[in-house]
């Protein structure tokens, strides 16, 4: 990569020229000028509208017959016809409490 | 905490943080600013307004900017095109050399001081055609390579060795103290 020459006098010169531009509003003035930001509450609502739909889904072909009730006893005997629909319901309730809360805290 | 550009950058895409922007503005704003003001010659306005159409365009390409130069010379390049545009359109800012000796603002006599001196400089770049002054201030003041000049500039890298040496042996010649000064 070829450099411009360092050691010519001229080189120093005009190096010493280069002040630092004080910013005196310049970057407000660049802000304020900036068009209008994209409708960010757009992501959120895609967000939320398909976790809906999602879970919508999740529900209709969630097995609420076999959810039986849960006791302690039925969860120390591991028995998965008993655990595997609540594991269902439990993952479907997180999801739609995850998408909400991502959805209430996006940050713009 | 200190953002590098790269992350600035990319909060901005991501999530149009105008705050991010904000940052990359203040970090460049003084040698884009610096930069045109010496294109235009010294016309601080004309200068600010073009570096605010810079940034504003900055703004809405920045998708396009892929990284493989510095962010700098990316905006040197939207500057240099700003200010093309104008001179375009704008007599008094065309790409000719102001003749030597037919400025008044030509100093004659030998300055007293290196204050002088730099005064003169500046005058005596205000002299080069646009493209050697434009050359001249990118490598030699701004620090940047000839090929992120030329970059910068859209031109040959031969064009823009060509301009730089060019222009400094102009600088030289239009400069009375130039002579002490390099003998000192």
């Amino acid at each position: 990569m070829s450099q411009p020459e360092d050691k010519d006098p001229l080189d120093v010169l005009l190096r010493e020229q280069q002040t630092y531009v004080e910013d005196d509003g310049f970057t407000t003035r660049v802000l304020a000028a900036l068009p209008p930001r994209r409708r960010t509450w757009l992501r959120p609502i895609l967000l939320l509208g398909a976790t809906a739909i999602g879970s919508a889904l999740s529900i209709r072909w969630l097995p609420w017959e076999n959810l039986s009730s849960l006791d302690v006893s039925a969860l120390l005997s591991l028995n998965s016809q008993v655990l595997l629909p609540w594991l269902l319901v439990i993952s479907v309730a997180a999801s739609l409490a995850w998408a909400v809360i991502a959805a209430v805290q996006w940050e713009d | 905490m200190s953002f590098t550009d790269a992350d600035l950058i990319a909060r901005v895409l991501s999530r149009e943080d105008q705050l991010a922007f904000a940052e990359l503005v203040r970090r460049y704003q003084s040698p884009v600013r610096a930069f045109l003001a010496r294109l235009v010659r010294g016309d601080t306005h004309l200068a600010d307004d073009l570096a605010q159409e810079t940034f504003l365009k900055a703004w809405r390409k920045l998708h396009t900017y892929r990284g493989t130069a510095r962010f700098s010379t990316w905006l040197f390049g939207i500057a240099f095109n700003e200010f093309r545009t104008v001179a375009r359109q704008r007599k008094e800012l065309a790409l000719e050399d102001v003749e030597e000796g037919s400025s008044t603002e030509t100093v004659q006599s030998a300055p007293d001081s290196r204050s002088d001196l730099r005064l003169d400089l500046t005058e005596a770049l205000k002299q080069l055609n646009s493209n050697e002054r434009a050359a001249v201030v990118l490598c030699c003041q701004n620090g940047l390579s000839h090929e992120e000049a030329a970059h910068v500039l859209n031109c040959p890298l031969g064009t823009v060795k060509t301009n730089v040496l060019r222009g400094k042996e102009k600088l030289k010649r239009r400069l009375p103290g130039y002579q002490h000064y390099e003998s000192a």
